[in-house]
């Protein structure tokens, strides 16, 4: 929750709030790359070529942790293109759970309905494969 | 390997181009991973999808820590081009490639028209300056917490829409108060209904052609909302993350994104902004954008022989 530090004015909260959606959103790009880096450098020693193979990994959650282990180069490139996809869902959600610390009910809930769109997005896809 | 790394120096290329020129990098990738590697049409898309959310979040931090973009307004409109974007990958999937192929080929010639009317863009620009129609440039996300920007710093007072987070209020009032609260200094946001309307189609875009919609959001920011046209780039960057990620978890979810492919690409364009933004005062612009518009020209008749089956 971003609340406005004692004594501060309330635009120390947008101030803490932006900070807090930067600091997560670099963060979690530069894993995202390390991750992909290293991806990528275990394609390049594989000697794959990525563009004439046909067994392409399907994106498989369950797996990834194993493929890590593994030191298989799909594991880490799925690992960093699932958080590439997730980041701007944290965003969302760091920024809905500062709007509401701010009892911002309005924009907190555009954060909820903008999380409804993505789930409904992840439904649909589902749906769609089933 | 060699393809591993061809795909990588290619990623890289479209991030330098387009940092240089003020584009994301989806307007590059899809063509160089369909005309020059061959990939299909979705498949390209969806890779693009995956380097425009990288290149949204690294520009966001940065963007966020300097309070260029407006986080409440770029909220706002992300719900509609989020909606537009679960449409629009949604029927991706209905529409033939040939018509995907026709659709590209009119935004890459709206583009490079756009290109041809804009001004000069000046050198090494702080974030991308007034005159530009496109996405602002994407650089790397800078240390957070007071740590030295990846550029020089903007002057606050000039650049930071300031708003007040503190309590709604409620009744009557409210309906009215929302454009204000969404608002940022020197600037009252209007036409929230075009802007609406705007970030729907500009989702649908986003999903259906693999790029920003930066192209669509700036302009209606800037021209229909009211927004400064450096707020309105930054607040355009903000929301690609959001956008893009409701469409791609349904290309993600239906195995469209090839890992192998997506991952050279989204690090090469990575690292390939950092370069560009690096890159822009060295470089002779001009002469850049032009042939940037003769490579524009030319992919867009590709794509055109493409959706015409010739």
């Amino acid at each position: 929750m971003i609340a406005a530090p004692a004594g501060r004015g309330r635009n120390d909260s947008a101030d803490a709030l932006e900070t807090a959606i930067a600091r997560l959103l670099v963060v979690g790009t530069w894993l995202a790359m390390a991750l992909v880096l290293a991806g990528v450098l275990l394609l390049l020693a594989s000697g794959v070529d990525p563009l004439t193979r046909r067994d392409v990994p399907a994106f498989d959650p369950a797996r990834i942790p194993a493929d890590l282990v593994a030191l298989r180069p799909g594991g880490f490139l799925w690992a960093g293109i699932a958080l590439i996809v997730i980041l701007p869902v944290g965003r969302v959600v760091v920024a809905g759970l500062g709007f509401l610390g701010a009892r911002d009910g309005r924009l907190a809930l555009v954060s909820i309905l903008v999380l409804l769109v993505v789930i409904v997005s992840v439904a649909a896809a589902l749906g769609l494969e089933g | 390997m060699i393809a591993s790394l061809v795909l990588l120096g290619g990623g890289a290329a479209a991030g330098v181009f387009g940092s240089l020129l003020g584009l994301g990098g989806g307007i590059l990738i899809v063509p160089l991973l369909t005309l020059g590697f061959g990939l299909p049409l979705r498949e390209a898309v969806a890779v693009s999808l995956v380097s425009v959310i990288v290149t949204s979040s690294a520009s966001a931090a940065v963007y966020l820590q300097r309070h260029v973009a407006n986080l409440r307004l770029g909220m706002t409109l992300e719900l509609f081009s989020a909606a537009g974007a679960l449409v629009g990958g949604l029927i991706a999937f209905l529409i033939a490639e040939r018509v995907l192929a026709g659709l590209f080929a009119a935004l890459i010639t709206w583009v490079a028209v756009s290109m041809v009317r804009r001004p000069d863009p000046p050198r090494a620009p702080a974030v991308p300056p007034d005159g530009t129609a496109g996405e602002p440039e994407p650089v790397w996300p800078a240390p957070v917490a007071g740590s030295a920007a990846t550029r020089e710093p903007i002057a606050p007072a000039a650049a930071a829409p300031r708003y007040r987070l503190d309590a709604a209020p409620s009744g009557p009032a409210a309906d009215a108060s929302f454009a204000a609260r969404i608002s940022g200094p020197g600037y009252r946001v209007h036409g929230l209904p075009a802007g609406m309307l705007g970030s729907v189609f500009a989702g649908v875009n986003s999903a259906l052609l693999g790029v920003g919609g930066g192209i669509v959001k700036v302009p209606v920011m800037h021209l229909l909302m009211g927004v400064p046209l450096r707020t309105a780039t930054a607040t355009s960057n903000l929301m690609m993350g959001i956008t893009a990620t409701s469409s791609a978890v349904i290309y993600l979810l239906r195995d469209e994104i090839d890992p192998f492919v997506a991952g050279p690409v989204a690090l090469g364009v990575f690292v390939g902004a950092s370069m560009g933004s690096r890159l822009a005062h060295r470089v002779d612009l001009q002469i850049l954008r032009w042939l940037f518009v003769a490579v524009l020209v030319y992919t867009a008749v590709q794509m055109a022989v493409r959706a015409l089956g010739l």
